[in-house]
């Protein structure tokens, strides 16, 4: 209501200035006023987000108000007259959506050289208004079939995850993803999780050098940070992603990220720490993230992880993470340190990639033997632990085609017993190998329906892990 | 032993830069037209290739831009540009942009393309 206010002052008093002026000046500046209220309108139509942008609308709608709407957006630039026919771009709008158009070559002409139009200036609030833009809901979905040899099968809808953000201004937004693990949460402990696994804002300062704090995804290896279905292959994230590094790993701190130049990006990050006590034989750090939950901070982390992809199709990655981890067990603090390097490599029809990850956790023997005293258990916790898994896939068909069958095979090695302080002896079941054969099949390319045949070993001659065959269904939107 | 396999690990991963050092046909000056930049860019989670493009005041810059997965958006906030690129296989969004204004243009993806999508930035430098 206060802006409609402002706007009938507006015109109010433009009305009584032109009563004092020639006939000739008064049709210019009648015009102007025309301009001004069409300006004006649209404002009013953003405002009230009756503007969302339907493709219909916009190509009905004439290039002189495209270019008011984004020139009272951002005030220093000027759509040209759209050069050829069809839909129409938008200015951003309240949801913050692009501009829906055909999937075909598109064209946009704009200028970023032209000073603001002082008579198509407008007031400083319409100009925050039009600056603070909401994104839509976003998000992704896991559907999965698994069967373990010897083993009952089950369905699982594995993750429901949403993710939204907002813009402030054009420099401090906010980004959170929202996760549902196993479709039921009853807070009881076995069943499924609600996790905010990001929930963060950024203050962008300069391409190399921008500020982020909240929840954030620790930046390390390839799955930490982009986990879409369409993503990866396999149904479930790789073995790797599970045991040596615990994807998802997610926490609260703050840190610095920026672009350097030459194609090389990089994040670094201090985060809360891992909690020790919870380390264990099997499953290595993972029991030991504290999620954001009341994350004690007695000790901090740091974390960064750099990445090359200057080259179409490549990208390289190299991650750390280290932190003392041992604030909730007396007079141990052992140091965590993790090592990463990852790869991935599009060429024709062919799709590989690779990881390495290194773990090594200081003051084991102590923290194994205060935790066989606490909880009458030896975890028998590893001094280095250490997984690696190459992948190759292969396109049926085209790459750049929508409809797309991926054949893919992954050999997996990770040991979460690798190796033992004095004294300690290694689990050899825990020391594990993996050929995961499948394909995905892309209806269209947010969409993936998957399929793997995972075949494990270990190096125990008495337990044997059980193959499993998965089935997925996974989708983006 | 164990420093042969750290050896092996960085070659594995770094030879490639090494031919990542070659001119990038990513950018391109038209024969027909001097002032005129070809772009053409690669968006995919969570990046653009090239990220950063830096041009003389007076020069045309054409993107051709294409999706190797999702949608993405492609935002110059300065220059009110906000577009979709569309999925892979959908085709190219082209993108006329006259830097003949010096100064930094920050483009990013406006369109929410998974868990990094606030990574995906990048520079045109007009000089």
């Amino acid at each position: 209501m206060r802006f409609h206010h402002i706007v009938l002052l507006l015109l109010a008093a433009s009305g009584l200035l032109e009563a004092q002026v020639t006939p000739e000046a008064q049709q210019k500046r009648m015009e102007e006023m025309e301009r001004r209220i069409l300006l004006l309108e649209e404002q009013i139509r953003q405002l009230e987000g009756k503007d969302a942008p339907e493709p219909g609308a916009q190509a009905a709608s004439p290039p002189e108000i495209q270019a008011t709407a984004a020139q009272g957006a951002q005030a220093d630039a000027v759509l040209e007259p759209v050069l050829p026919p069809g839909p129409v771009p938008a200015g951003p709008g309240p949801n913050d959506e692009p501009a829906a158009r055909e999937p075909t070559s598109q064209t946009l002409a704009a200028t970023g050289d032209q000073p603001p139009d002082a008579q198509l200036s407008v007031p400083s609030m319409d100009d925050l208004a039009s600056s603070e833009t909401r994104l839509p809901v976003s998000g992704y979905m896991d559907f999965h079939f698994n069967k373990v040899r010897n083993e009952g099968s089950q369905l699982d809808m594995h993750r429901f995850v949403l993710l939204f953000g907002h813009s402030f201004t054009d420099r401090i937004q906010f980004w959170s993803e929202i996760e549902i693990e196993h479709a039921f949460v009853s807070g009881e402990g076995e069943l499924g999780e609600l996790e905010v696994e990001q929930a963060f804002v950024d203050f962008l300062v300069k391409p190399w050098l921008n500020f982020r704090g909240g929840m954030l995804l620790a930046p390390v290896g390839i799955q930490n940070e982009r986990h879409e279905p369409p993503s990866y292959q396999g149904v479930e994230r790789t073995f790797v992603d599970t045991f040596i590094l615990p994807t998802t790993w997610f926490d609260s701190g703050a840190g610095i990220f920026g672009d350097l130049g030459n194609g090389f990006v990089y994040r670094a990050y201090v985060m809360s720490p891992l909690d020790a006590s919870r380390f264990d034989a099997g499953e290595g750090l993972r029991g030991g993230r504290q999620k954001g939950f009341q994350s004690v901070t007695q000790n901090v982390a740091y974390t960064g992880r750099l990445e090359y992809h200057g080259m179409p199709g490549l990208a390289l990655g190299g991650s750390f993470w280290t932190g003392n981890t041992g604030f909730s067990v007396p007079g141990i603090n052992p140091r965590v340190r993790v090592l990463e390097f990852d790869g991935r490599y599009g060429i024709s029809r062919f799709e590989l990639r690779g990881q390495f990850a290194d773990v090594d956790i200081s003051q084991t023997s102590q923290l194994n033997t205060f935790l066989q005293r606490s909880a009458g258990v030896n975890p028998n916790i590893a001094r280095n632990m250490r997984g690696f898994y190459w992948e190759t896939g292969y396109h049926l068909r085209p790459r750049h085609l929508p409809h797309d069958v991926l054949a893919f095979f992954r050999y997996e090695n990770f040991d979460t017993q690798r190796k033992m302080a004095r004294g300690f002896l290694p689990l050899r079941q825990f020391d594990r190998q993996a050929w995961v054969l499948g394909a995905t099949y892309y209806p269209e390319p947010d969409i993936a329906v998957k399929f793997d045949y995972s075949i494990l070993r270990n190096e125990s001659s008495i337990i044997k892990p059980h193959n499993s065959l998965n089935l997925g269904l996974g989708w983006w939107f | 032993m164990k420093h042969k396999f750290w050896l092996l690990i960085f070659a594995v991963l770094l030879a490639p830069l090494s031919a990542a050092k070659a001119p990038l046909p990513a950018l391109a000056k038209t024969a027909e037209e001097p002032n005129v930049r070809v772009v053409n860019m690669v968006a995919e989670r969570f990046f653009f290739v090239p990220s950063r493009i830096t041009v003389s005041a007076g020069t045309t810059v054409k993107f051709n831009i294409r999706s190797a997965d999702t949608n993405h958006g492609f935002r110059i906030r300065k220059a009110g540009i906000n577009v979709v690129v569309p999925k892979r296989g959908g085709g190219e969004t082209k993108v006329v942009f006259h830097a003949t204004q010096k100064g930094r243009y920050d483009f990013e993806c406006s369109k929410p393309c998974g868990a990094g999508h606030n990574m995906m930035r990048g520079t045109i430098i007009v000089k």
